[in-house]
């Protein structure tokens, strides 16, 4: 009987949270694109006889995001310190939490290709610092054959959530599902900007292969990974890897490997000098973290709908096919434009329809969010009702959504410089026009005289060449009248 | 309770100290004769003692607000090896 | 009369009437202090010209109108504490010049109320030891006997006041650094309940331990210094919001009546000087004369088990307080052709012996596999040291124990063997481990004319306690004399 082997994956995200300052001093968060060692202060820098205070709003981001995983939050937990030597590190210890997690015991729900549901658990959930950054770079300005690292401390001491999965993810596909759902979640609660590319959001998973003649494979722990593909690509390989080994009758090293996403492959991290140990011990600079009575119901109460309960509220309340409610569902500043699309009287299928073509492509040039889009849900449905009274044509109003949202223009002002308006071209106009349009179709009125266009395509053709000619302005009921009469002529 | 001069090498390492072999030989002596001192504490009953209290007051929390501190230029200029606005550190050959 | 000879409430109560300057003052201490420290070498960095710079500040603000209850006091800082655009060495090598850009809290609110530093004192490597003979900058002498030591950590603050370099000084106290060299070197010594002093600035020994106290030759002073510096600081988040009392209210006591003062049953067992139990009963005598109900107090634990329980504690924070000493951003940096060999070397040169030991140790008993056994044991043991220390607080309202088993001894007596030298703290430290206040002060001299000090000892925020008691004892032995040829 040949081998089947069943991969066995937990992930560890850690999530920077889109606090102003920092976790235990009042340096500013935003350091992308900053100069080196700039938001930096004696706190972060570790610099002897200097404290940390803990920032408040992590706490309830933290909390926000432990209560929307289904965690149990507990009131009193602690800080420990971990140490270890390395030059991103400024105090050699990294605050953080280990015995005593803020949260413990969640989970997501994931829908799988079939429609069916899995519950992914979530072990636990704690705050810590993050670390500064190595810049390894050669005199010459060449990255490689480095002489010496450069130490920047910008990001030393941003907020980070650690979340860490049970091994219950069994598939590359899972993973990528429950990083694009826990993603999908911080940016819904606005804890964070869940960026994985500048790091905002960053995805360690532990794999091990379990073969089905009762081996079990040693866990790799892979990092590295910066997008969604790159965690399903570098997992994918990790199987593979691993079974291959396991179906040789090899043994499977426990280590860190990095992937490298330009070549596709993992690779083993050269192996420190010795083993970790990280000397836990409680921080003694701290009290415990205490939340105090009712805070948890704050949180809950200030806790905006859940990505998940909007997707199946869109499913049921407004009919919208799944694929749909996903998208429109996959951030909040969308979902709130759709829902406030169908409040002022657009038809939920329509809108949807709409958001989801127009919308995303011109925000997606803009790179704006929903809610400050120029083009305001009310004036988008009095768009819609345009066009469905027969106002506008479908075409004519891409052109004057276009102009709304590039010139900030009113629906009215909108469809004036646009020049277009149902019924403008008519008459004698449009009968230059089809003149001129049959003149240059000479073959294809042969056709149809000779009794060639059975289904009447040829003719459908032809309206709409018209229809196209006068950018929508058209009648169609007009374009199809004069159309049948220069044909019988 | 003896402590040999490789005990006292690898906590060294991992205390990143460098110590040499006279300093690894007294160390380990003074290592024995502290840990035999430390050993008495087993003589106490601490099975149902809670080390690490969760009462009392909690940390204080420290409204969001940044604050840019004014003195990076003197903490730089404090630094052993520098190039531009970084510290420098030895080449570090690990990834990430 | 010598100005330095004054003690601080005066001084600043003569600077703010003008009929002295700050400028005036100041000068005094300076040639006190330029005139012993060839002796005594109590100072890392003397600060004559800041602090006559800061007098004239001074002598100006108060001409302005500005009120400031410390006006022209000088005061000598221990090298631990932080202060601005001056080194601050911990007496290591490793910090090499390295000037931080912030001053520690306490000593700041000290200076906002008119104090002046007269520099930084020296000290036992990151006040580590008993005797600061541990410091890269020579051993400071004791100023009664020059060939002995004036205890540590905090020795050359201790010897600073003693000699009049200053009235006041401030000090860092994690095992009895305060109170063991005020003993030794015959000043009151005051270490405050963990959590009222702040400790933004204070270089950390141990974190859960430390705490910055004053020392004086006079009880107001000693008082006055705690009102200025125990001010609540939101920078340290260990420190307890709230309002302080006015400390030298307490002083207003000059009996004991309704006290009930506990002493260690027992205590001429215990392995400690003759002249130092002499002068223990003597102070217990000075109490019940003075009306307190006297009552014996057993700490089997504390006295067991607390000095194996605070060389696993202490040593373990300070493992990890001292990592960042690394060479990368400040202070001392070898060369390394990797970042692990700038890193040994750098550790390897920049700290001194019993440093290194106590790194080591606090290392190993955090490492994997003896957490358990040492560092989970010891905090288990430390809980029950508070807790024996709360049942006791709840038959009397104060203690009265040895600062040190021994007095003032002779340099290099105990420095090859640590282990002696820390039983020197054995009755200091079990304080720090159950973060109670105590002060220490003189009760008397040796017929070698070594000074001989006690402490006093009261449950958390018992601050008023231990000074009514001091208070009661000082109306019986009188204050502190200062030594090299300050008596007369
Ligand atoms: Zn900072």
């Amino acid at each position: 009987m040949p081998l089947s082997f069943t991969p066995v994956i937990g992930l560890e995200i850690h999530v920077q949270l889109a606090t102003v300052s920092k976790l235990f001093c009042s340096c500013s968060t935003d350091y992308i694109g900053q100069k080196p060692n700039t938001n930096v202060c004696p706190v972060c820098l570790g610099l002897p006889g200097t404290l940390p205070v803990l920032n408040g709003r992590a706490v309830e981001f933290a909390t926000k995001t432990a209560l929307a995983l289904n965690c149990r939050v507990r009131n009193r937990t602690r800080f420990h310190r971990k140490n270890y030597f390395y030059p991103d590190l400024p105090k050699a210890y990294q605050i953080s939490q280990y015995d005593l997690p803020l949260a413990v015991g969640g989970y997501v729900e994931l829908t799988e290709a079939d429609g069916s549901k899995r519950r992914i658990g979530i072990q636990r959930l704690h705050l810590e610092e993050d670390t500064g950054k190595l810049v390894h770079i050669a005199s010459d300005g060449r990255l490689s054959g480095a002489l010496y690292s450069l130490v920047d401390y910008n990001r030393a001491g941003i907020p980070l959530m650690e979340i860490v999965s049970a091994p219950d993810i069994t598939s590359p596909a899972q993973a990528k599902e429950y990083v694009a759902r826990l993603r999908q979640l911080v940016r819904y609660l606005g804890v964070s900007d869940g960026d994985m590319e500048s790091g905002s959001l960053r995805v360690d998973a532990n794999i091990s292969v379990k073969v089905s003649d009762g081996r079990w494979g040693k866990k790799s722990e892979i990092k590295n990974m910066n997008s969604l593909r790159a965690i399903e690509r570098a997992l994918e390989y990790e199987i593979e890897r691993q079974s291959s080994m396991l179906a040789r009758g090899e043994e499977v090293e426990q280590e860190t490997r990095h992937w490298d996403d330009a070549a596709g492959v993992t690779r083993s991290s050269r192996s420190k000098e010795e083993a970790h140990d990280y000397r836990y011990f409680p921080e003694p600079d701290l009290l415990p973290l205490v939340l105090e009575e009712g805070f948890l119901e704050e949180i809950a109460e200030s806790m905006p709908e859940l990505p998940w309960e909007v997707f199946k509220r869109f499913e049921e309340v407004y009919g919208i096919e799944p694929e749909d409610a996903a998208l429109l569902s996959e951030r909040r500043d969308v979902a709130a434009y759709f829902e406030a699309c169908v409040k002022a009287g657009a038809s939920p299928d329509k809108a949807a329809n709409w958001i989801k073509t127009e919308l995303f492509r011109v925000m997606n040039e803009c790179k704006c969010s929903a809610d400050d889009f120029p083009v305001r849900p009310e004036a988008l449905t009095e768009l819609l009702r345009k066009v469905e009274q027969g106002d506008l044509s479908a075409t004519a109003a891409k052109d004057v959504f276009g102009l709304m949202a590039g010139q900030g223009l009113r629906l009215d002002e909108a469809i004036k410089a646009a020049g277009v308006s149902v019924g403008k071209v008519s008459g004698g106009a449009l009968k230059d026009i089809i003149d001129e349009v049959l003149r240059e179709n000479a073959e294809v009125i042969e056709d149809i005289k000779s009794g060639r266009d059975k289904k009447g395509k040829k003719v459908k053709f032809l309206q709409g060449l018209v229809m196209r000619r006068t950018k929508g302005q058209a009648d169609p009921q007009e374009v199809s009248e004069l159309l049948d009469e220069s044909l019988n002529n | 309770m003896a402590i040999s001069e490789a005990d006292v090498r690898r906590v060294a390492l991992l205390a990143r100290l460098e110590v040499t072999d006279e300093e690894a030989r007294s160390l380990a002596e003074h290592f024995g004769k502290i840990l035999e001192h430390f050993h008495r504490l087993q003589e106490l009953e601490l099975s149902e003692v809670d080390p690490f209290s969760l009462e009392g007051p909690g940390t204080p929390w420290r409204s969001d607000e940044a604050k840019p501190w004014g003195g990076r230029d003197e903490i730089l200029s404090e630094a052993p090896r520098r190039e531009g606005d970084f510290f420098v550190v030895p080449r570090i050959v690990e990834e990430e | 009369m010598e100005l330095w000879k004054l003690p601080a409430w005066k001084i600043a109560e003569e600077v703010r009437r003008g009929n002295l300057s700050a400028s005036q003052v100041v000068e005094s201490h300076i040639r006190r202090m330029e005139s012993l420290e060839p002796s005594l070498n109590a100072m890392i960095t003397p600060m004559p010209e800041e602090a006559r710079r800061r007098a004239l500040a001074v002598d100006e603000a108060l001409s302005k109108g500005t009120d400031l209850p410390l006006a022209g006091v000088p005061v000598a800082v221990k090298d631990l504490l932080c202060t601005e655009g001056i080194r601050t060495t911990c007496g290591s090598r490793v910090l090499g010049e390295w000037k931080s850009p912030y001053t520690a809290s306490a000593v700041r609110y000290l200076e906002e109320n008119g104090a002046i530093v007269i520099g930084k004192t020296n000290m036992d490597e990151f006040a580590m030891g008993s005797s600061t003979e541990q410091s890269a900058f020579g051993a400071t002498s004791n100023p009664w006997d020059l060939s002995r030591v004036p205890g540590g950590s905090s020795g050359g603050s201790a010897a600073a006041v003693a000699a009049g370099y200053a009235p006041i000084a401030l000090g860092s106290d994690t095992g009895g650094s305060i109170r063991q060299p005020a003993a030794l070197c015959g000043v009151y010594g005051l270490k405050p309940t963990y959590g009222l002093v702040s400790r933004w600035g204070l270089i950390a020994y141990a974190s859960s331990l430390d705490q910055v106290g004053p020392f004086s030759r006079d009880l107001v002073d000693l008082a006055l210094v705690l009102e200025v510096i125990s001010a609540y600081d939101p920078l340290d988040s260990t420190c307890v919001p709230g309002s302080r009392p006015r400390y030298r209210d307490a002083l207003k006591a000059h009996d004991l009546k309704g006290q009930r003062i506990g002493f260690l049953k027992g205590y001429q067992d215990f392995d400690m000087d003759d002249e130092v139990k002499e002068k223990l009963a003597f102070a217990l005598r000075i109490c019940q004369e003075g009306g307190a109900e006297m009552m014996e107090v057993s700490l089997p634990v504390s006295t067991g088990y607390g000095l194996p329980c605070y060389y696993i504690v202490a040593p373990a924070e300070a493992s990890s307080n001292l990592a960042r000493y690394d060479g990368v951003q400040y202070g001392l940096s070898e060369e390394g052709k990797s970042i692990l060999e700038l890193y040994l070397k750098t550790r390897g040169k920049g700290f001194g012996n019993e440093v290194k030991r106590r790194i080591l140790v606090g290392t190993y008993v955090l490492s994997s596999g003896y957490y358990d056994a040492y560092y989970l044991v010891a905090q288990k043991v430390r809980r029950l040291i508070a807790d024996e220390f709360a049942r006791a607080f709840s038959a009397v309202d104060a203690l009265i124990m040895p600062a040190s088993p021994t007095v003032a001894f002779k340099k290099g007596e105990k420095l090859d063997d640590p282990i002696q030298m820390y039983m020197s703290d054995l009755f200091t430290l079990p304080v720090n481990l159950a973060g109670l206040p105590a002060v220490s002060m003189n009760v008397g001299y040796s017929k070698a004319g070594l000074p001989v000090g006690v402490q006093v000892v009261a449950p958390k925020w018992g601050e008023m306690e231990i000074l009514k008691v001091a208070s009661v004892l000082t109306d019986a032995v009188g204050s502190p004399k200062v030594a090299m040829g300050g008596e007369g």
